[in-house]
């Protein structure tokens, strides 16, 4: 069976995230971010994540999003900031999101808001292509 | 317990949006358990309180037509944190749709301006009457009390008493 | 009035399905609040009853060593009015189970015919949030639910005769 194109996973997430989050179809473009513009919560996140599984059938763990050992590394932390290497670091295993502007304020509490829905598109995109 | 979850009503923009408050206190018993030795409004409290506050936004909108107004489904319902006794929750509940037999609203709720709870609900409005003419009288007597009990939570309804009463001469 | 909201575990899977009843009883105070005059079970309670169900069971897959609370309601659906003489059961099953958190979809019945559905998401807590201290111990599984598990491991020898 071929893959999946980048459309057809689109609007598979489309749906998830309109399912978990009560929010309209249009208001899940590609660069809405998942905890501003859909003002979603960090359990929504999880639910989220959980769906997905379910969906295309993939195994997604929190680490692949939100790394503990880099986020709470003390080489990389400190003040709840990540520091020019903590950063690069993140940068490195989280291929996925922009971190242009969170580089501006690297604060490890508000590492969620990285997530566009373009970024967890890319990131199931990814996995299913891994697992060929 | 009293299974009345809403102690004041604030804000009503009749068949719009509703604003209400819900203390916690010690006194409610239910708090031994909920939980032992860090006691905390029950999530399921938070969301009666949502729901009791769209109902009242229903019954005042349609005169108090529906005898009953119940929970159909509740959707999205998000914790964030925790009402401890002493605090007040805010409940408001902005209505998206209402028609004679249901109504959908958007519902959070807030404690010192920080949001802790929302989700969707949708309401179910019946009669009883619509299951024979027998029930008319269970109808008005379910009406009655509803009325009532309004009238206690709202201030700025017609019938209600003023904001304070003072004990001073 | 107390919290807990079912009264027997009819069946226990562990990390699968746990199967509980409640009865709906006119001494209930709250049902005579809900409403005067015509009491129906509230569904708000309905859907603590699953939670309390799935909570146990959710909490036992991980051997009690997490505190287990209700984060979300994905979604609770009612389909009819339950009244004071009926007994509801409660069917969850685990769907996802991680470090963090966890997700149970629940059926709800009454006699068989299906009155209900209760998907949650539960979140494992530790440290503390929103500027509460928690207590150390887990205070989430109390001695009452507890015993409620034991009674239904043991319901061989149940059954005390006079």
């Amino acid at each position: 069976m071929a893959a999946p194109s980048r459309q057809e996973i689109f609007k598979k997430v489309q749906q998830a995230l309109v399912d978990a989050l009560s929010v309209e179809e249009d208001e899940v473009r590609e660069d809405a971010t998942l905890t501003g513009d859909l003002q979603a919560e960090s359990i929504d996140i999880l639910d989220i994540v959980f769906r997905l599984e379910k969906t295309f059938n993939i195994k997604i763990s929190q680490e692949e999003l939100t790394p503990r050992d880099i986020l709470s590394n003390p080489d990389y932390v400190s003040n709840r900031k990540l520091n020019p290497a903590g950063l690069a670091a993140l940068k490195e295993r989280v291929r996925h999101a922009d971190f242009t502007k969170f580089a501006q304020d690297p604060d490890i509490d508000k590492i969620l808001d990285v997530f566009t829905v373009g970024t967890i598109v890319n990131f199931v995109e990814a996995k299913l292509a891994a697992a060929k | 317990m009293k299974f009345v979850l809403i102690d004041r009503i604030v804000e009503l923009e009749s068949g719009r949006r509703i604003v209400a408050q819900k203390a916690l206190s010690l006194a409610e018993e239910y708090l031994a358990d909920h939980f032992p030795r860090f006691p905390v409004l029950p999530g399921v409290l938070m969301l009666e309180a949502l729901v009791q506050a769209a109902a009242w936004l229903v019954r005042e909108k349609l005169d108090f037509g529906p005898s009953l107004v119940l929970l159909k489904e509740a959707r999205n319902v998000t914790y964030k944190s925790f009402v401890a006794p002493g605090q007040v929750l805010t409940v408001e509940a902005v209505c998206q749709d209402l028609t004679e037999p249901q109504s959908t609203f958007a519902a959070r709720g807030h404690l010192d301006g920080r949001e802790i709870v929302k989700g969707r609900l949708t309401l179910r409005h019946l009669s009883l009457a619509a299951r024979g003419a027998d029930w008319a009288e269970t109808d008005a007597k379910l009406r009655a009390r509803q009325r009532e009990l309004f009238g206690l939570l709202w201030k700025g309804c017609p019938a209600g008493h003023a904001a304070g009463i003072s004990l001073d001469k | 009035m107390r919290w807990i909201w079912f009264d027997r575990f009819e069946e226990f899977l562990p990390g699968e399905r746990a199967v509980a009843v409640k009865n709906v009883t006119l001494a209930e105070d709250h049902l005579h609040d809900h409403f005067p005059a015509f009491p129906v079970m509230p569904a708000s309670l309905m859907i603590e009853g699953m939670a309390q169900t799935a909570g146990i069971l959710v909490g036992h897959a991980r051997n009690f060593t997490e505190k287990v609370i209700l984060a979300k309601i994905k979604q609770a659906v009612f389909h009819e009015v339950i009244r004071p003489g009926d007994q509801v059961r409660y069917d969850a099953r685990i769907e996802h189970l991680t470090d963090a958190a966890a997700t149970t979809h629940g059926e709800i019945r009454c006699a068989d015919r299906l009155v209900g559905e209760v998907d949650l998401v539960f979140s494992h807590i530790d440290q503390n949030i929103s500027g509460l201290e928690f207590p150390e111990e887990n205070f989430v599984f109390t001695e009452e639910f507890m015993a409620l598990l034991k009674t239904y491991t043991q319901r061989d020898t149940e059954r005390i005769t006079l």
